[in-house]
């Protein structure tokens, strides 16, 4: 449910504004509220103003921001390590701080540039040594004297290799040689080698036909061909043991200065998260105000934390919500623990607005209850009791754990409209464990039955959603609306009966009354809703033969397993048909959690949340650590 | 062969509103990724658009079991 908020003013003298703003981050229960027109009577607001801060308190703002912009610096250029806590007081630190910062700063920026044009050499030096190295068994024999360019290329498309050689042999007059070999990604690489006079022209060719030539790294340009390969080993080995070096030195000085800066770090965020809340405050002359919201269950706490901080210097008082601040009022959901994993549902969607209802409660009951109605199978849901369990003790996010919990209980729902229906993998459990004389419905056979099961769920369900529109509608002081969900609920109803005892399910007789009374609705109909209302309540009663998915579901679910079943007999040989079987079932299990799950949450989510949730509400958003 | 008609509109009754939902769904489908990468906030939005179409074929299927129920 939506907890219930309190519109609160805090006022102080105006030296302990950030005492107090202190305490409320500590506490984590109150909302400054940005726009407090609503807060300040008309008569005050000349003598009320925003809170100004003051020359001091802005060069200290100022102060902090700058130096937290460095120390930001500082860790960027540092490797992310576990440090120790530090447990030294920031504030009497905070001038050495200062002063060491830039030093460090400017170590370590040169430790990053360096590491970077190390990491970039090691890039380019591994390129060229998988050149090399693709080539060097072709190498010997090969004319390496001097006198003599070698070019390297890369080839992409094998059949451009013969076009190369075509324009090549016809510039050197057929005096080159060319050795190629597979690179690593599978491409072409080729030596060329030929006359130094002609490589000019060459290489203009080879730019013109966009064929790239592989550069040699700088270190190694001036190193004759024959020797490029050891020296280029050499480099690596010397690069590697430099990038190490700057890494240890790197990681020491982490380790050293880490959570010194870490802990400054921590409090500059503080310090200035209570600053920049001082811009949202009013003050007069002598006093400071605060205004905002907290959760009516922490009002208590909240003045005895003032009243015990600041004796009678800090005053709380709660002041009354107009109807004009209901849209302004921020919204947390609180619900009892077994409802809580279904927020989750609920955070899908934009929150409801305060003087609206919280659909939680209403999905914790009626998700579980749609799932099983529609998976219905002791043996899928005896898998999936199992999975949630282990899901539930293993995992460690809260999203996770909410998710195991909704499918725990909806496993259970399964379970037991399995013992209903008489399911198990299908019609299995019919079949070997003689549940067919226990249960109450045979889906497969009773599909006329489960679709009017069906549709009185939706019935059902639609007209509870009109309820609480109702209730939702005389919160929110909209009084025609709450009239027109009345008066659909009255034809709902009377078309469902009427239906009814046209089917002679109900007396007959019945049916010339509701008729009249039906056409007597009529002009209710249009003054509630105005010239659009029956397209409304044409939607609700398409809403309602909507519910006609738990049973379509529900029937291709259980005919699924049939087919698995039968395929499994089909093969003539045991082990085949265990296996297939096993892989039908594999496949309806998958389909049968993400399509009744998908389908229990959309008839929540369109067919019923539309009656009565009032989306846009703004999330409850404290100050805290 | 009055059952071969009742099996033909039975099924065309269902076929025909399952070609429409699968041309609706896979247009908003494509949509609706694009706009959960852009904004995850909108999942839930997105869930109920692409289940929207689904109720041709759902009353598609009603219509089609009273017509083979009669």
């Amino acid at each position: 449910m939506i907890a219930r908020m309190v519109k609160v003013e805090i006022v102080g003298p105006g030296g302990r504004i950030l005492e107090v703003l202190s305490l409320l981050r500590e506490l984590g229960v109150f909302q400054i509220e940005h726009d407090s027109t609503a807060f300040i009577p008309a008569q005050d607001q000349d003598k009320v103003r925003s809170h100004i801060l003051d020359e001091k308190t802005l060069a200290e703002r100022i102060f902090y921001e700058e130096l937290k912009a460095r120390i930001d610096e500082l860790f960027g250029c540092l490797p992310q390590l576990e440090t120790r806590e530090s447990y030294l007081d920031p504030g009497s630190v905070l001038e050495s701080v200062t002063q060491t910062v830039q030093k460090h700063s400017a170590t370590c920026r040169e430790w990053s540039r360096k590491r970077e044009t190390l990491q970039q050499e090691l890039a380019e030096l591994s390129r060229y040594r998988d050149f090399l190295r693709a080539l060097e068994p072709h190498l010997e024999g090969l004319l390496l004297e001097s006198g003599l360019e070698f070019i390297g290329v890369t080839i992409k498309e094998p059949d451009a290799l013969e076009e190369l050689m075509r324009v090549i042999s016809r510039l050197t007059q057929n005096r080159y040689q060319i050795l190629t070999a597979k690179g690593a990604d599978d491409t072409l690489i080729a030596l060329i080698t030929l006359e130094k006079g002609v490589a000019q022209k060459v290489r203009a060719v080879l730019g013109e036909q966009h064929v790239p030539e592989l550069t040699s790294p700088a270190a190694l340009a001036a190193v004759p061909f024959s020797e490029k390969s050891a020296f280029l080993r050499q480099r690596v080995e010397q690069a590697t043991a430099e990038l190490v070096s700057i890494e240890t030195e790197q990681a020491a000085f982490a380790r050293r200065w880490g959570a010194i800066y870490g802990r400054v770090r921590s409090w500059l965020e503080v310090r200035l998260a209570l600053l920049r809340n001082v811009a949202y405050l009013h003050q007069t002359g002598m006093c400071f105000f605060i205004h905002g919201w907290t959760p009516e269950q922490d009002l208590a706490r909240l003045e005895q934390e003032a009243y015990r901080l600041f004796g009678g210097q800090v005053v709380v008082v709660k002041k009354q919500i107009l109807e004009q601040d209901l849209d302004q009022v921020p919204v947390t959901l609180r619900n009892p623990p077994f409802f809580r994993p279904f927020e989750l549902f609920a955070r899908l969607l934009p929150l409801p607005r305060y003087a609206s209802i919280d659909p939680t409660p209403f999905i914790a009951i009626g998700f579980p209850l749609f799932f099983g109605m529609i998976l219905g199978d002791i043996g899928y849901g005896s898998i999936l009791l199992a999975v949630a369990l282990c899901l539930a003790r293993r995992a460690r996010s809260d999203t996770v754990r909410d998710a195991a919990r909704i499918l725990l209980v909806c496993s259970i729902y399964a379970i037991v409209f399995g013992i209903i229906y008489g399911e198990m993998f299908g019609e299995l459990g019919t079949r070997l464990l003689g549940l067919k004389d226990g249960h109450l419905v045979e889906r497969r056979h009773a599909i006329v039955p489960m679709l009017y099961f069906a549709l009185s769920i939706g019935v059902a369900h639609v007209t509870l959603g009109l309820l609480l529109g109702v209730v939702t509608a005389l919160k929110r002081k909209t009084g025609r609306e709450a009239l027109f969900k009345l008066v659909n609920i009255a034809v709902i109803l009377g078309l469902a009966v009427l239906f009814l005892s046209l089917m002679e399910e109900v007396p007959r007789f019945l049916a010339m009354p509701l008729t009249i009374t039906l056409l007597l609705l009529i002009p209710a109909l249009f003054f509630s809703g105005g010239v659009l209302a029956p397209l409304e309540l044409m939607k609700n009663v398409g809403n309602i033969i909507s519910y006609a998915r738990i049973m379509a579901i529900g029937l291709a679910s259980v005919l699924l397993a049939s087919v698995a079943n039968d395929f499994a007999g089909m093969t003539g040989n045991i082990i085949t048909g265990v296996l297939l079987a096993l892989l039908f079932h594999v496949i309806n299990l998958v389909l049968g959690v993400f399509s009744p799950a998908i389908h229990a949450l959309r008839l929540h989510y369109v067919e019923f949340y539309s009656k009565f949730v009032v989306p846009g509400g703004k999330k409850f958003e404290p100050l805290k650590k | 062969m009055e059952k071969a008609y009742l099996a033909l509109a039975a099924a065309l009754a269902v076929g025909l509103p399952a070609i429409a939902t699968a041309w609706a769904q896979s247009r908003i489908g494509a949509a609706g990724a694009g706009t959960i990468a852009e904004k995850p906030e909108l999942t839930g939005t997105v869930i109920i658009m692409l289940a929207i179409p689904e109720t041709m074929v759902i009353l598609g299927f009603v219509v089609a079991v009273i017509i083979l129920a009669m």
